[in-house]
């Protein structure tokens, strides 16, 4: 047992420390530090400025084209990139369809479609939740019905991540009523710019319009942008969510804003109160627990041993973890959190903030992450599957 | 960075998890708790397996294979629930003897190794509560002797051990961090006094009172006070391994239970609200091993990043210990209340365990004072 990272790990993680300080554009970091707004511009300029760098798809194998990391490594990176203030890699791409194409596309889909998402050119959305299918996601609906060389799809996928943003959207949808509700279910690749597909926002309580509901209405798709087999889509959609999973506990960025607690909270003056700092300290012994746990994780997969089958606990505690640093946060703001300017998320807003304007994004982030509890296979589903290794069925 | 153990940890390991098993069945414990809560027979078994040699070097006639070995053979000895000392003895007690003067460590480290001779820490003040630089017990020098005068209470075993380390001070009041040192004292010499007595999980303590009882210097003051945290901070890496063990086991007796119990005609294990409950008891389980790691991994670190490290271990630790041990009685229902079977033994092994080396709140106001401007595992 050995806690510290080796002299090649530490050469390598000071390597990309180095360049992502370089590399992150100053403005975009300023805004992911302090929590304001981020446009579709800034995150697609950090994807491209990592595609170029061959970083985007950095858990890609490199027969693809990615950089050969291994599991220590991948933590280092990513690591580095949240401690830097980069934007969180949206994921839609390059860490979950890409995976997909590679495992069970064609030949001719891997040609077409992984260069656009290794470059960050092509904007990506994933089309999993329905109106009536959250955590039941094998109840999906939207129906694919073949037409000669064609699907014609209807129906409508809802929670949309930055669905206003995508170029292309993977989705579930249903080829068969037959069998089992997983058994009818095929993964389909749509380009949104389709005649019938319409995006709309949904604005949450932040104020903000980050997630979307997409509908399809007759949209017609080649037959070619089908992955894999017909009715098979549910066995790729469960292999995405594998991958999904392997930085599901975001404690580079729970670190992070764990600092930036502190640091409001002694701006406030509320780090002397004890009653407030003892729940400060609370939150780190989660978020060193927490850490301590995915590098056990790390350290079983780059060991080749059994892995640790403790995803789903990841995702719960790395989930409540970044709750309840943004209500601390918000807390440590005190009163002075709860004026609502929408204009105030914008870097260099110049308007009157009743306090100062670091004050915008606290609740707002506040009210933003209420989500991490509830997307991603919600907490009570994790707690579901984890019950299930223990117990059995 | 890895979690990997060697092959001689795993060897030491699987040795201790086969004498638990074979040697220290449910029976045997409950006849050594009855019979005042520490057998001399099992302490020469515990002796054979080499684990009173853990914590003392070879030189000095042990078989120290350093914290993560000690972490592996703790963590099975909370899993059989064993009564005797280990840690207190092998660990606690052998990491201030390591640093006496080379005569007194030539005396005693060999014995204490072999199990010949039992020596505890004796700090615990009526009115120090978890401080440990509130030592009122009095040191006086007379030409190259020493005599003690004072109490201390909840020393482990203290009436079946054969010498006892002390805190007490050469000057200054009894909150003064400065003049405090450690010393050796043994039970059989005069002015000293044991009353042993059982604790809530079975295992023995004593009160103990020293009237000018004779006594060797073992570390002067000054460093005396850093080598008293060591201890303490080696007591708590144990102790945090030892509950991962006695938390495993108890988890283990829970889920088995849950699968076998039948209510409205079907397993309890099959309802979605005592299944929740269980995810949550294997968070605290994971969430206190990794800490357990942690502590362990952090003992040989620079003082102020173990302590810190160890502080918030034992937070942790208190957390997981109390979350899943409330859970497994609860889950249990009647019968996880009854004295007949185990699970209230584990409950109360769990209980005993927060409140030594100081309770979660007060490693909380450790962590607290000591947070730095950075976080994680590596700040």
């Amino acid at each position: 047992m050995d806690l510290e990272f080796t002299p090649q790990q530490q050469a390598f993680r000071a390597d990309v420390r180095a360049w992502v300080r370089a590399s992150l554009p100053p403005d975009i970091g300023h805004k992911v530090r302090h929590g304001l707004r981020q446009s579709r511009d800034d995150m697609q300029r950090w994807a491209r400025i990592l595609g170029a760098k061959g970083w985007l798809g950095h858990a890609w194998p490199t027969e693809f084209g990615g950089p050969g990391w291994d599991a220590i490594e991948r933590h280092l990176f990513e690591e580095e990139c949240a401690l830097a203030g980069a934007p969180r890699i949206v994921p839609f791409g390059p860490v979950m369809v890409a995976p997909v194409i590679m495992a069970f596309g064609s030949a001719e889909q891997q040609r077409r479609f992984l260069p656009g998402i290794a470059s960050g050119d092509v904007w990506w959305s994933q089309g999993y939740s329905e109106p009536g299918s959250g955590s039941d996601l094998a109840s999906v609906k939207t129906r694919a019905v073949r037409e000669g060389d064609r699907y014609i799809v209807n129906g409508q996928k809802t929670w949309t991540t930055f669905g206003q943003h995508g170029d292309w959207i993977f989705c579930l949808v249903r080829t068969s009523t037959e069998g089992k509700p997983q058994a009818g279910i095929s993964f389909l690749l749509i380009d949104m710019k389709s005649p019938g597909v319409t995006v709309r926002p949904i604005v949450l309580m932040d104020g903000e319009a980050e997630v979307n509901e997409v509908f399809f209405d007759d949209v017609q798709v080649p037959v070619d942008n089908l992955v894999g087999e017909e009715n098979q889509g549910w066995t790729y959609a469960k292999y995405l969510l594998a991958h999904e999973r392997t930085n599901i506990a975001d404690v580079n960025r729970s670190k992070r804003e764990l600092e930036r607690l502190k640091r409001l909270a002694q701006q406030e003056g509320v780090w002397d109160d004890l009653r407030f700092r003892d729940q400060v300290a609370l939150l780190e012994v989660d978020v060193v627990a927490l850490e301590m746990m995915v590098l056990r994780v790390l350290s079983a997969q780059a060991g080749g041993r059994k892995a640790l089958d403790v995803a789903g606990l990841l995702k719960i505690k790395g989930s409540e973890i970044q709750q309840r640093c943004a209500e601390l946060q918000m807390l440590a703001g005190g009163a002075f959190s709860l004026p609502f300017i929408f204009e105030a998320m914008e870097a260099g807003w110049q308007g009157d903030f009743v306090g100062g304007p670091q004050y915008a994004p606290l609740a707002a982030n506040y009210l933003n992450l209420r989500k991490t509890t509830i997307y991603g296979g919600s907490n009570e589903v994790q707690r579901n599957i984890v019950a299930q290794t223990i117990l059995g069925v | 960075m890895n979690f990997e153990f060697s092959d001689d940890q795993e060897q030491l390991a699987q040795a201790v998890q086969r004498w638990v098993e074979r040697g220290y069945g449910f029976e045997r414990r409950t006849a050594i708790a009855r019979a005042g809560g520490f057998s001399a027979e099992a302490w020469g078994e515990i002796a054979e397996l080499g684990l009173l040699g853990l914590g003392t070097s070879e030189d000095d006639g042990g078989m120290a294979m350093g914290p993560v070995a000690a972490m592996l053979a703790m963590e099975a000895l909370g899993r059989g629930l064993v009564l005797e000392p280990v840690a207190a003895v092998a660990l606690v007690a052998a990491s201030v003897l390591a640093q006496a003067p080379a005569q007194v460590r030539a005396r005693w480290t060999p014995r204490v190794a072999s199990g010949d001779a039992r020596v505890v820490l004796a700090y615990q003040e009526r009115a120090a509560r978890y401080r440990l630089d509130h030592v009122d017990t009095r040191a006086v020098a007379a030409g190259d002797a020493w005599t003690l005068a004072g109490a201390k209470s909840l020393v482990p075993i203290g009436d079946q051990a054969d010498a006892f380390v002390v805190s007490a001070r050469t000057s200054g009041d009894a909150d003064d961090a400065n003049g405090i040192a450690l010393f050796l004292v043994e039970r059989s010499a005069a002015g000293v006094q044991t009353r042993g007595y059982a604790l809530q999980d079975g295992s023995r303590a004593a009160e103990l009172t020293l009237a000018g009882a004779p006594a060797t210097l073992l570390v002067p003051p000054g460093p005396a006070l850093a080598t008293l945290q060591l201890a303490i901070d080696t007591g708590i890496a144990a102790l945090a391994a030892e509950a991962i063990g006695v938390m495993d086991k108890l988890f283990e007796l829970t889920v088995a239970y849950m699968n076998t119990r039948k209510q409205f005609g079907v397993a309890i294990g099959s309802f979605q609200a005592l299944r929740h409950r269980v995810a949550d008891m294997k968070m605290q389980l994971e969430l206190a091993r990794s800490m357990s790691y942690y502590a362990t991994l952090r003992l040989a670190a620079d003082p102020a990043v173990r302590r810190r490290a160890v502080a918030q271990a034992k937070v942790q630790l208190g957390q997981s210990a109390r979350y899943l041990g409330q859970q497994a009685i609860q889950l249990h229902g009647g019968i996880g209340m009854t004295d007949e079977y185990i699970a209230s033994h584990y409950f109360k092994r769990l209980t005993t365990m927060e409140m030594q080396f100081g309770d979660t709140l007060h490693h909380l106001g450790e962590v607290s004072a000591r947070m730095l401007e950075t976080a994680g595992v590596f700040a």
